[in-house]
């Protein structure tokens, strides 16, 4: 289900701070979207990188290795409007009919 | 790698094939048996069975495998390894074949060159695997293929083996072998026939290889 | 690097990746593991089959939604086919690119099938011009698979066709067969597979060196209609994978999953 709005999902928590993968997991957990395995997420993300949508650093972390974050760029919040259109849409729909159905 | 993995499963697919196979392994026993009261007789016979039964089991190998075997090559296979792994899967299981037959006829006639028997009937099995090829690769339906390879061995058979006739033959190294191995003629009868042997191998061998390699050639496809 | 690492790289380059994009997405893999604090065969499974999903993750989206605009996999320009004097047909012209279903239509006897034997490079034109990529996978209509060979048997040696170590082809096979719902006997020889079984085998086997065109000959004959919905859905996969696929067919109504009809018969 989440499949075609992880990239929304990502883009929008870009669009807030600048973070790392792992972090970025940890958010869509906490905000009760989904449990993202690592198979799926590092592949959007690399993804997000190629079509220009985000833009990586490396920064250095408190311990262990050091973390490519990622930032949203102008692309990408071009795109993140875009998919929000189209995302509201969807979910305008959705509640459309779950509403016809609930008033029976 | 690609040869050897070839080469592997094209005798495991043999080896299923239970019916045909115990055909093959007591074709050359048939053979054997006919002229047992006489040791030349029977070993020349024997040596001919051998070659009979794994040239026909390498036509068939090779024929069986002419719908996997472009696939394999558009796969990335090379056709070195591809029909090689196909002769090489057949002649070591000729040259099995010959090894227990030669164990059989020490034991029941005894040899008096044993090591000039022995190299009679492998050479004659590994002669046989690329003649076997070549026949396939010229002849490509099975049938065709089976009857000239029947049609070879009767004339190795029947013909005089002095003649020019004989000596054109695929099979004439091991005859020329065996008379050194069982009526203890000179050692110019056993190169004689190993280099009758080692020439007609390169010449199956090579003629197999340049027929496929031309038929699985795969064209040069510009990149668009 | 670790040894998962140094599979995946492998594999990335076995698939066409260039050495220095396939170590550095091999180093980015490694560092990702790192931060999740977890090895990489737990986190992403195994290493061959990862490469695969990461190549087929990173071509999907980066082409656009509406149409196809890949690179060209497949160019015919005028090719032609004649038997003696009899011509098959003649003046074909057909552009195929990644992420682009063509379908190759007409009537028996047309010469769909030597045109698609023309595209895998197995036939020889009688004239014209062929372009393709080196990458190419193909799927006949009958035969192409050994009776006397399990599945397993079968990916090992197409596997080694295309340089994969046996087990690694073997575990390859068996997930792409599973996305045709299909679980391979350990022990069942391919002759005593049903038809529509069998044309799974064959597609799975025209697939396994994650080839960039694949060329099908009528693959779902024998398919029931779970089955037939499957392979289109495997089809559909291919397409946003950014692979360009050929598809010779006689079934009207599978036009509605293809982005461009190539009608053989209408030439004449």
């Amino acid at each position: 289900m989440l499949h075609g709005f992880l990239d929304l999902c990502l883009l929008a928590m870009l669009r807030e701070k600048p973070d790392y993968g792992y972090g970025l997991a940890q958010r869509l957990a906490t905000a009760g979207v989904a449990d993202v395995p690592g198979g799926t997420l590092y592949p959007a993300l690399l993804r997000l990188e190629q079509q220009g949508l985000a833009s990586p650093s490396w920064g250095p972390s408190e311990s262990g290795p050091r973390r490519k974050y990622y930032a949203i760029t102008d692309l990408g919040r071009t795109e993140l409007a875009a998919q929000v259109t189209g995302w509201q849409r969807f979910r305008d729909g959705v509640d459309t009919l779950v509403a016809a159905g609930a008033r029976r | 790698m690609t040869a050897l993995v070839v080469a592997a499963l094209s005798a495991r697919e043999v080896g299923r094939r239970r019916t045909a196979l115990v055909l093959v392994i007591s074709l050359p026993l048939w053979f054997y048996l006919v002229r047992r009261d006489l040791t030349g007789q029977s070993l020349r016979m024997l040596t001919l069975g051998i070659g009979w039964a794994v040239s026909t089991l390498t036509l068939f190998v090779v024929n069986a495998s002419r719908g996997v075997d472009p696939r394999l090559r558009l796969s990335g296979a090379s056709t070195a390894a591809v029909i090689g792994g196909r002769l090489l899967a057949t002649t070591a299981g000729g040259v099995a074949l010959a090894a227990a037959y030669w164990l059989l006829a020490a034991v029941d006639q005894g040899l008096d060159r044993p090591a000039a028997a022995a190299l009679m009937m492998a050479l004659t099995a590994a002669v046989a695997a690329p003649l076997g090829g070549l026949v396939a690769a010229v002849l490509p339906r099975e049938l065709e293929g089976a009857l000239a390879l029947l049609s070879i061995c009767a004339v190795q058979m029947l013909a005089d083996p002095a003649g020019l006739v004989a000596k054109l033959m695929p099979f004439w190294s091991g005859r020329e072998i065996g008379t050194y191995a069982v009526d203890a003629t000179g050692p110019e009868y056993l190169w004689r026939g190993l280099a009758h042997g080692v020439l007609t191998w390169l010449i199956c061998a090579g003629g197999t290889w340049s027929i496929f390699a031309w038929r699985l050639r795969l064209p040069r496809c510009p990149e668009p | 690097m670790t040894a998962w690492g140094v599979r995946f790289e492998d594999e990335l380059r076995r698939l066409g990746v260039q050495p220095g994009r396939a170590r550095q997405l091999a180093d980015e893999t490694a560092q990702q593991a790192a931060e999740c604090d977890a090895a990489p065969d737990s986190l992403f499974g195994p290493a061959h089959l990862y490469a695969r999903h990461l190549l087929s993750e990173l071509t999907t989206r980066t082409l656009p939604l509406n149409g196809p605009s890949g690179p060209v996999r497949l160019r015919l320009t005028g090719v032609g086919k004649r038997y003696r004097r009899r011509t098959v047909f003649d003046g074909v012209d057909l552009t195929v690119r990644g992420g682009e279903v063509a379908a190759i239509v007409g009537a028996n006897g047309c010469g769909k099938s030597t045109l698609l034997r023309i595209c895998a490079g197995l036939t020889r034109p009688s004239s014209g011009r062929v372009q393709r990529t080196r990458r190419v996978g193909f799927v006949p209509q009958d035969a192409g698979t050994a009776g006397w060979l399990t599945a397993d048997e079968h990916f090992t040696l197409f596997g080694a066709a295309a340089g994969m170590a046996p087990r690694r082809a073997r575990s390859t096979g068996e997930h792409l067969a599973a996305r045709l719902a299909w679980r391979p006997g350990r022990k069942q020889l391919t002759q005593h597979l049903s038809g529509g079984t069998r044309q799974k085998l064959n597609l799975v086997l025209g697939e396994l060196h994650s080839p960039d065109l694949l060329l099908l000959d009528e693959p779902y004959q024998g398919f029931d209609q779970g089955t037939y919905l499957d392979f289109w859905h495997q089809v559909r996969a291919w397409r946003e994978a950014g692979r360009a696929v050929v598809v010779v067919t006689h079934l009207l109504h599978d036009l509605q999953h293809v982005d461009q009809v190539f009608d053989l018969g209408a030439l004449r």
